[in-house]
Order: C-alpha cells, then sequence, then structure tokens
C-alpha cells in the first residue's frame, strides 16, 4: 500500500512544490489550505503523516492539531514553524505533535523524518 | 570540449543574444539598486524570460546561521522563496565551498550531464572514491530539484550565491558561452550581496559608534559642568573667608568682560566662557592658604607670602580635571605675573604672558585698591586708577590698562558703576 502523506500550508505553491517531491518518492499525496481543510481531508483521504502549517488562517495549526490528535490519534502529525512561531512549538508538542520543523526546509531531513514517521506506524 | 568546437558555438549563440550588452544591463542596474534582493529578483526573473528554462533558482548565503536558503525562484519547478535551505554541510555546499577544489570539470560550475559522464567514468570512480560519492550525493539533489546546471557565485574565497537552472524548453544543451555568462552574472550578483552587507554593517557600527561618541561626549560634559559648579563654589567659599570683599568676583568678571571686548578679543563660542570662568575663578586657589594667612590683619612674613603666593598654583592644581577648561588653568596660574617679569610664579614677560591673564591682573588689581580689605578702607576710583597708568609696562600691560580705563571711564559716565558698591 502507498504511503500516504498530507500536506497542509495557506501558500498554495509550497503545497505543489512538497506534493511533486514526495509523489516523485511514490507518495500519495493531499493537499490542503487551512486547518479546517486539514480536519476534512483528515477524515476522507486518511493519511499516515500530516505536514501542518503551524501558522494559517481559518484555523491555525494548533487547532486543527488538536482535533487530528483527538479524533485520530494514530496519525503522526509534523508541526512545520518559522523562526517567528517558535514559540508555539512547545504547544504544540504538548497537543502531541510527533515532530516539528523550521523554515525554511532542508529536503534530506523532511524526507528522512516523513519516512521515520511511517516507519514507526508499521512497527505498531 | 576542444578550443574550435567552443569558439565556434561561442559564435553561433551570439548572434542570437548580446551578453555583453546584457551584462551591462545588469552592471547598470546594480549600481541603481542598492538593495541586493531586488537585483536578486531582477536577475532571476531576467534568466527565467531570456533563456527559456524549466526553473531558475537563487541561493545565497546566509553568514549569521551559515546556510543557504532559497530566494528567489522563476518557473514551473520553482521552489517558494524561504522554503529550502542547504546547510553547510550539504553535499552540494560542500562541493563548491572552501576549500576550492578544482571540480574534475576545471570549471566552476556542475552540469548534470557531465556528472553522468564522469561517473561512468571507472578511472574516476577508483581513483576518488569519496569524491565519486560525493559527487553521487550532488546528483542526487540536483535530479530531485530538476536542476541541470549550478553555477556557484563566489566573493573573494566566500561562497555568496548559488544559481541552479532547470533544463530548457527547447530540450538543447547549455553553451559554454551560455555558460560563462551565467558565471559573471553569478559572480556579480555576489559583489552585490556582498559590498550591500558590507555597507550594511558598515552603516550600522557607524551609527553605533556615533551614538556611544554622544553619549560619552555628554556623560563629559555632565561631569564638567558638576565639576565647574563644585570650584565655583569653592570660589564663593573662598569670597566667605573674607567678608569684605563679597562681590568682587562678580564685578571682577564684568569688567574683565567689558576689558576683552575692548581690547578686541575673539569671545566667540568657548573663548568667553574661559575667559569669564577665568575671571570668576582666579582666587579659587586660596581655598588652600590656611585662614590665619589669608585673613591677617597686619603684614605678611616673608614665609606667610610665599604660602600667599601659592594660590595660583593651587588654583590651577584644582582646574586640571576640567579639560574643556585647559586654558583656564593656565589663565589663573599666570593671573599674578607682571608685564616686565618681575611676578610669579614663573617670571613670565610681556606677551609670554596669556592676555586674559594680563586681563585678569589689571581687573584684579584695581579691585584689590579699591575695595575695602581687613587691612585698610578702600581707596577712590580716581586713586585705582592712577595706581593702574603708573604701573602700566611694569606690573601692567599698558594697553590692557589703557583699554580698562576707557571701560572704568565710560561706565562711570553711564551711571552704571556705582562707586561705593564697588568698595563694600
Amino acid at each position: 500500500m502507498k504511503k500516504k502523506l498530507l500536506l497542509v500550508d495557506d501558500e498554495v505553491e509550497i503545497c505543489e512544490f512538497l506534493k511533486s517531491f514526495f509523489e516523485d518518492r511514490d507518495y500519495q499525496v493531499a493537499t490542503a489550505h487551512s486547518g479546517v481543510q486539514a480536519v476534512e481531508q483528515v477524515e476522507s483521504f486518511r493519511p499516515d503523516v500530516v505536514l501542518l502549517d503551524i501558522q494559517m488562517p481559518e484555523m491555525d495549526g494548533l487547532s486543527a492539531l488538536r482535533e487530528i490528535k483527538e479524533k485520530y490519534p494514530r496519525v503522526k502529525v509534523i508541526m512545520v514553524t518559522a523562526v517567528e512561531t517558535q514559540d508555539r512549538i512547545e504547544a504544540a508538542m504538548r497537543l502531541g505533535a510527533d515532530n516539528y520543523i523550521t523554515k525554511p526546509l532542508s529536503l534530506e531531513y523532511l524526507e528522512k523524518d516523513v519516512q521515520e514517521k511511517i516507519e514507526s506506524l508499521a512497527g505498531i | 570540449m576542444t578550443n574550435l568546437t567552443r569558439t565556434n558555438r561561442q559564435k553561433k549563440t551570439e548572434q542570437k543574444f548580446d551578453y555583453q550588452e546584457a551584462l551591462r544591463d545588469v552592471a547598470r542596474s546594480m549600481v541603481r539598486l542598492k538593495r541586493p534582493d531586488r537585483l536578486l529578483k531582477l536577475i532571476t526573473r531576467f534568466i527565467d524570460r531570456q533563456f527559456g528554462l524549466h526553473h531558475t533558482s537563487l541561493l545565497v548565503h546566509e553568514p549569521s546561521k551559515n546556510r543557504y536558503v532559497f530566494v528567489n525562484s522563476k518557473g514551473a519547478r520553482r521552489v517558494p522563496a524561504g522554503l529550502l535551505k542547504f546547510d553547510s554541510d550539504h553535499p552540494l555546499i560542500r562541493w563548491f565551498a572552501l576549500p576550492r577544489r578544482k571540480t574534475p570539470f576545471q570549471e566552476d560550475y556542475l552540469l548534470l550531464t557531465d556528472i553522468k559522464k564522469t561517473l561512468n567514468k571507472a578511472h574516476f570512480r577508483l581513483a576518488a572514491d569519496s569524491r565519486a560519492s560525493e559527487l553521487v550525493k550532488v546528483q542526487k539533489t540536483m535530479e530531485v530539484l530538476r536542476v541541470e546546471l549550478v553555477i556557484p557565485g563566489y566573493f573573494k574565497n566566500d561562497l555568496v550565491g548559488i544559481l541552479m537552472l532547470g533544463g530548457k524548453f527547447s530540450g538543447r544543451f547549455f553553451t559554454s558561452s551560455e555558460i560563462l555568462f551565467f558565471q559573471t552574472l553569478a559572480h556579480d550578483c555576489s559583489m552585490a550581496i556582498k559590498t550591500a552587507e558590507y555597507n550594511q554593517s558598515l552603516l550600522e557600527k557607524n551609527r553605533e559608534l556615533e551614538n556611544r561618541l554622544q553619549e560619552i561626549e555628554k556623560l563629559r560634559h555632565k561631569e564638567q559642568r558638576t565639576y565647574y559648579e563644585i570650584i565655583r563654589s569653592l570660589a564663593e567659599e573662598v569670597e566667605a573667608k573674607e567678608p569684605t570683599v563679597f562681590g568682587h568676583v562678580s564685578q571682577v568678571e564684568k569688567l574683565g568682560m567689558m576689558t576683552a571686548r575692548e581690547l578686541g578679543i575673539d569671545l566667540s563660542g568657548q573663548h568667553k566662557d574661559i575667559l569669564s570662568a577665568a575671571l570668576m575663578l582666579h582666587d579659587v586657589g586660596k581655598i588652600g592658604v590656611p585662614d590665619h594667612i589669608l585673613m591677617k590683619p597686619g603684614s605678611l612674613t616673608p614665609e606667610e607670602w610665599e604660602v600667599m603666593k601659592s594660590h595660583v598654583e593651587k588654583g590651577a592644581k584644582i582646574l586640571e580635571p576640567l579639560s574643556d577648561f585647559r586654558k583656564v588653568k593656565e589663565i589663573i596660574l599666570s593671573h599674578h605675573e607682571r608685564f616686565d617679569g618681575t611676578g610669579y610664579p614663573r617670571g613670565l614677560k610681556g606677551e609670554d604672558i596669556l592676555i586674559e591673564a594680563r586681563i585678569v591682573s589689571v581687573v584684579d588689581s584695581f579691585h584689590a585698591i579699591v575695595s575695602n580689605r581687613c587691612y585698610r578702607e578702600g581707596r577712590s576710583i580716581d586713586f585705582a586708577l592712577q595706581e593702574l597708568e603708573h604701573c602700566a609696562g611694569t606690573q601692567f600691560d599698558p594697553q590692557v590698562v589703557e583699554a580698562f580705563i576707557r571701560v572704568i571711564r565710560r561706565e562711570i559716565a553711564k551711571g552704571r558703576i556705582d562707586v561705593t558698591a564697588l568698595q563694600h
């Protein structure tokens, strides 16, 4: 079965870039551009891993994280932060985020991290 | 590629595209644009439009974090600004960064097609195993980002930026003159970035220095002000010890300033403050003279007289920490010198004595004559002026005496001098 990844960022371009990157790596990828969409997509697409931007309009990353983790605690969520949102990392980790990465990203590290989360799921 | 085919290709492309002209445009933009981010944007857009590439990306070194961030990107496979970075230990960065090694292609660029060819060469794989594995990683990065050509930009020996280019829509290869053009462009960008960085840090440093200097100057000024006030109260203390000369200081100051003006001395800016301070503080050293000498009704013994005379040096010493009033100290030290060279403490003569000191000397003596002292009644103004005239050329500078007499006569005529007030 294909690895399923949900990308959530209000910037469409970022989603599109990462989508093609992960599709090249044999992932099945869905995208969402707000917290509300993200929760909907988790319900319908059932991803293994969610890459969730912490700062978005219309329900921010933290609220989306809370809902996702309440309904689907098995889904792995990696938060994406920027320098100016680093103060929210702690809150995210308390809400059950599985990891966080900071923009600008290292593609190699990102891929490794997503891969690890998938593997940890398979291990359960 | 042989030199011959290279030249031929170059000629061919030059007909299509004037690189010289394009570079001149860029150079002109560099001069116009003070902010390098706008220049980089401009260059990215320029390459994107001019060469028909799948994408064009520019990475810039962030010195504070020692990483390379994608700042500008154009085309279908563009990398959103600020999304990706290469850390300094990334294989691609290591490939180009210090120490600058020659790539196997003898050039400062990497073409994906060349890498493939090189990796296929058995001797390269065998000769430089670690280099080959590094090159494999570089190749992978280029493939992931769909990059065909990588051009590093250096300033001196620092890798400042990297130009990453996707393939051409036409499917054609990059020509050597195109690569050369990109290299020049990358070099120009690096220079612009570094110059802007340098200017920025210089500006900041300058501003910081200026602020600090201003603060120091303010503090110093405040300190000097405080010290000056202390000395002034000391001077008042001295006067209080000799109740009969109360008012002396302000009188001496007023008459002294008028005499200086009469002599046409430059009293602009600090000059005025210096003379004023000297006139007011000239006897401050008396604070160090014991009261029994200072207030002795009878005449002083030679020993007592020596102590009395030391007040000029003591005054100068008190003034020493006031760097703004270095000249005041000199005036105070010299106000008992005599024009003929027989005064104290140094026996200076004529014009070797500061003009300000010569003024203080005349005004102070005048005042001493007319004032009531603990040992005698004050004399009349006429008597005092006669005395000054008598001593002009020996004790006093005759020109100062003349000017002073003119001032006094004018002031009396205008009713501004109250003879009894002087005689306190």
